[in-house]
């Protein structure tokens, strides 16, 4: 953090600074996951020593974890999810903060929606819970279509925020540039705005992504069928069956873990810049 | 753009639909067996792939999640009620039963190959004692102290029949260097198995009753259960607050101690740990006169239809019961899980339950006390609780108090209706 | 600006939106506090029961106890976390070599789910830091930290685990807004170290150290996953969070409506908790400005 030579624009390597956060990263974030993929790998007569790396690399560890939770109807269920959630989300979402945006200042009912929609940032998820399952037997939402339709419509009041920011930054002269050529606001959105929103509707598409693919409370309540259950639920759920066989537990871990890890692989940098964009907007 | 919005979701709709719906004939029915037991988990499903190759129309998946009561009740909220529901005869069982998503099952012909007992025990838990089977009682379960055979033999201290008996064995064997007790409290169920093997025995006969009626208090009545309870913990392992029910039961397969106290449903999962192992279960000696001392035994596991399906899945389910009180595939369940059977002429004759199962023929049980306390009273946690303070050194004597008033008041709040 | 009419086209767009997020929002948001009005039990009859639900919260020792926990939890991990964030920032943001890999990894546990971390990290706390406890003879390392009083600090250190990378990059987006030249002109001064830290680069990032204290804060009063992960609220009651005791004894019939209330209480203590902090941390920032 100390910069010496103050006046030198080119400022020296701070080696005490790279190693003290090298061997933090090594032994705080990098051995926990490190465990969870040896223990995956080994076998249960091979767990003696536990930071010891596998004597032989039993694989049956990883094709019995996908059996037993029947790991790809998981994965669809989740992708699903993820996946139609993170597309709708972007296009409604922004659509509306556009709208919004745009009028809010010429009409009463678009201001009203926008404070509607911000003031419900302060609602937490757990204060709905219990009227919400009640809610799912009416509207039968206790399912995986069900559930993403919520997220498309629980993300509303963040991604509101998000857009309605920056939209702002767009000048109206674009609008009223193709009004003039004939276009009606739908046109004007899809043709002008959206492509501009960009940047923006990465950093919603991640948030969401990152969101509906990690949570476990509201797949917890709602989604209850065997066959509806997202990847994360299906660790809780068989976690009793799991028993004391780790390495299978762990194995379905890395399982569940191991799709995202490879997105952050390849997309790291912009994850990153996503996240924060985001996350600063806040 | 709307209508880009409906077709698109359509489709996304339609391969939701696909996913969850498998591609079977028209007159297929699929049901849903929600178990409250992880344990049994493998027997069941052995059993259902029998009957399903007998139906080819009807297929059948388990469900068993973690914290099992917890999930039920959720889906009872829901009304998502699972077609065929296994769990134990308790206050879950009596949730459902009295919220009226369970189906009459009287006059179906195979409730007469049910022993009288088990309908008793039934009746004593369905809302106003009604006698009416709204599940049928199949497996039965036994709690005690179970030991490992070879430590007692190698320690050369024989099964204690009193509670003296049971302080000299446990001399004996620290005296060896062998751990007397492994106890499991990281998951907070297995704090129940010591209290329901003593509440039974030391306190007035009629004490649920009484309580419920609010003529008698914890307070006054269960402080004994609580000194003989302290006393296990002195002898436990030293994380056995840390120690979870799995790793436990691994731990006590391998000869890590030699008593654990809990039920015969954990029996298939030390032998899954080893296979060789030389187990066998007693009652506990909750005080000085052998003749008092019982073994709990209650409804392990009913089975129960939802009266939410359609009729289809009703009649496979019923169906799928009377396949399974069948007296072959009733053998087949107690001989995997080491239970005992509801079933008139089914007998466990593993010899590693036999003396349990001997005190079974010879009436020495007695049924589970919390089955009969109200559903939103916690008392695991209690226990777990009064187990944390003793590790954590307080007074005994004022953590028995402090105990058995929290028992008392909470008991109290739950019993509302 | 003109007024102009204006298109139907926007009503269109937002009207659908605005009718579903009242119907599953809202509506179920107004439904909790009905209930928590009557005693109801999730089906059958009901009755109003005017405030008795509420009445009986402030007499329930299980419901006082764990809103003393959430804030004792939701208080040390604020604090921790942000104070670690920040020196993580602060590191991640100076002239250190691979600074794009450390900070990929720094950002790691972001990405992965609060449950299976809880999960892995159970099982750390159970076999290896007892084997390593056995090892170096410290008493206090050879139990399972979830068994016992300090079951929380158990959580707590989790939770701090996965939090800290976005906080930290909320913390690095501050940082770099800072103006290189500002620090030249203090070190000219003779300002270094941790007196150039508090007394520049701290106030320039004060509008982020808001925003995190706000989301730290309305994320830890929620706090669940890691809970039912690594402890399911014992050993005993002591680390059922606010959210748990909602989960696990609303669903029982008898305390459906009971505890609609307490969301509804949970509510108004996290409304007024953020508005409290936006309004005491951004006049400080005013201040400082």
């Amino acid at each position: 953090m100390r910069v010496t030579g103050a006046t030198k624009r080119k400022e020296k390597v701070n080696w005490p600074a790279t190693i003290v956060l090298s061997l933090v990263a090594i032994f705080v974030i990098i051995l926990p996951l490190y465990i969870t993929v040896i223990i995956a790998l080994k076998s249960p007569t091979d767990m003696n020593n536990l930071l010891a790396l596998p004597k032989k690399i039993r694989w049956e560890n990883f094709s019995d974890a996908w059996k037993m939770t029947d790991y790809p109807r998981k994965f669809m269920n989740t992708a699903f999810i993820t996946v139609i959630n993170m597309v709708f989300t972007v296009i409604t979402n922004s659509a509306v903060a556009y709208a919004i945006t745009r009028n809010r200042k010429k009409s009463r009912f678009f201001n009203m929606m926008y404070y509607y929609f911000i003031s419900a940032m302060f609602i937490p998820f757990n204060v709905l819970m219990l009227p919400l399952v009640k809610q799912a037997y009416t509207f039968h939402i206790d399912n995986v279509v069900g559930i993403t339709f919520l997220y498309i419509v629980f993300g509303l009041p963040m991604n509101t925020f998000l857009y309605t920011g920056y939209i702002k930054s767009v000048p109206e002269a674009l609008d009223e540039a193709a009004t003039i050529d004939g276009a009606n606001p739908i046109q004007i959105f899809f043709y002008v705005i959206f492509p501009i929103l960009k940047p923006m509707s990465a950093t919603v598409a991640i948030l969401s992504f990152m969101w509906t693919w990690n949570d476990f409370l509201m797949p917890l309540i709602l989604l209850s069928k065997q066959e509806q259950q997202t990847l994360q639920l299906a660790q809780y759920v068989f976690q009793g069956q799991f028993n004391t066989q780790y390495n299978l537990a762990f194995a379905s871990y890395l399982l569940v873990l191991a799709p995202i890890l490879i997105l952050y692989i390849f997309f790291q940098k912009w994850i990153i810049s996503g996240v924060a964009s985001g996350a600063v907007k806040q | 753009m709307k209508k880009k919005i409906i077709s698109l979701f359509l489709a996304g709709t339609m391969v939701t639909g696909m996913l969850a719906v498998n591609a079977n004939a028209a007159d297929a029915v699929d049901l849903e067996l929600f178990s409250t037991k992880s344990e049994n988990v493998s027997t069941l499903q052995g059993l259902i792939d029998k009957f399903t190759e007998a139906n080819p129309g009807v297929t059948i998946t388990i469900t068993a999640p973690s914290d099992a009561g917890t999930v039920l009740k959720t889906r009872l909220t829901k009304n998502d009620i699972p077609d065929i529901i296994a769990c134990g005869g308790d206050a879950t069982y009596t949730e459902l039963q009295s919220a009226g998503v369970l189906e009459d099952l009287s006059g179906e012909d195979y409730l007469s190959s049910i022993q009288d007992a088990y309908w008793q025990m039934l009746y004593d838990v369905n809302k106003e004692k009604e006698e009416t089977a709204y599940g049928v009682p199949y497996a039965t379960n036994a709690s005690g102290i179970l030991y490992n055979k070879d430590i007692f033999e190698q320690a050369g201290v024989e099964v204690p029949e009193t509670w003296t008996e049971l302080q000299s064995v446990v001399d004996t064997l620290e005296a060896a260097g062998i751990q007397p007790f492994e106890l499991t409290f990281k998951d907070n169920w297995t704090c129940l198995p010591p209290w329901n093997s003593m509440a039974p025995v030391i306190p007035a006969a009629n004490f649920t009753d009484e309580r419920k009626a609010g003529n008698t208090t914890f307070v006054g009545t269960h402080e004994e259960i609580l000194e003989k309870y302290a006393y296990l913990l002195e002898h436990a392992q030293k994380d056995y607050m840390g120690t979870t029910y799995s790793d436990g039961n691994k731990l006590f397969a391998e000869g890590n101690a030699a008593m654990m106290i809990n039920g015969n449903w954990a029996i298939p999962e030390f032998l899954n740990s080893n296979a060789d192992m030389n187990v066998d279960m007693f009652a506990f000696p909750s005080t000085d006169d052998a003749s008092k001392n019982t073994i709990t035994s209650g409804i392990d596991v009913l089975l129960a239809v939802s009266s939410q399906s359609d009729d289809a899945k009703k009649a496979a389910a019923k169906e799928f019961i009377s396949f399974m009180i069948d007296a072959e595939n009733a053998q087949q369940y107690i001989d995997e899980q080491f239970a005992f059977s509801a079933v008139i002429g089914v007998e466990q004759t593993n010899e590693t339950v036999a003396s349990a199962q001997a005190a079974i023929s010879e009436g020495k049980v007695s049924n589970f006390p919390d089955h009969y306390y109200p559903s939103g009273f916690d008392l695991a946690s209690i226990l777990s609780e009064f187990a944390l303070n003793v590790t954590n050194g307080m007074d005994l004597e004022e953590n028995i108090q402090s105990t058995l008033a929290t028992c008392d008041e909470q008991y109290d709040v739950a019993n509302v209706e | 600006m003109k007024r102009k009419k204006i298109n139907i086209a926007f009503y269109i767009i937002t009207i659908p939106m605005a009718v579903l997020f009242f119907m599953f929002h809202t509506f179920p948001f107004l439904q909790g506090i009905f209930y928590s009005f009557t005693d109801w039990k999730g089906y059958g009859n009901w009755n109003f029961v005017g405030l008795r639900n509420y009445l009986q919260i402030f007499k329930d020792p299980n419901v006082i106890k764990s809103y003393l926990f959430t804030f004792k939890f939701a208080f040390f991990a604020t604090i921790l976390v942000n104070i670690f964030s920040l020196m993580l920032a602060c590191g991640l943001n100076s002239k250190i070599k691979g600074k794009n890999l450390l900070r990929a990894v720094y950002f790691l546990p972001y990405m992965l789910g609060v449950l299976i971390i809880g999960y892995v990290f159970n099982f750390i706390f159970a076999n290896l830091v007892p084997m390593v406890g056995e090892f170096l003879n410290i008493e206090a390392l050879k139990v399972n930290i979830l068994g016992t009083k300090h079951a929380w600090i158990g959580v707590l250190i989790v939770t701090i685990w996965q939090s800290l990378a976005f906080n930290t990059l909320i913390y690095i987006s501050g940082l770099q807004t800072v103006d290189r030249d500002l620090y030249e002109a203090a070190d000219l001064d003779g300002a270094i170290g941790l007196k150039r830290f508090f007394k520049i680069t701290f106030p320039l990032i004060a509008p982020f150290f808001t925003i995190n204290m706000v989301l730290c804060v309305k994320g830890f009063l929620m706090a669940f996953d890691q809970f039912m992960a690594m402890t399911g609220g014992g050993p005993g009651t002591s680390t059922t969070t606010i959210s748990l005791l909602i989960y696990k004894k609303g669903f029982q019939g008898a305390q459906f409506a009971y505890q609609s209330a307490n969301a509804v209480l949970l509510f108004i203590v996290v409304v007024t908790i953020s508005i409290f902090q936006l309004k005491v941390l951004e006049g400080r920032e005013e201040k400082v400005n």
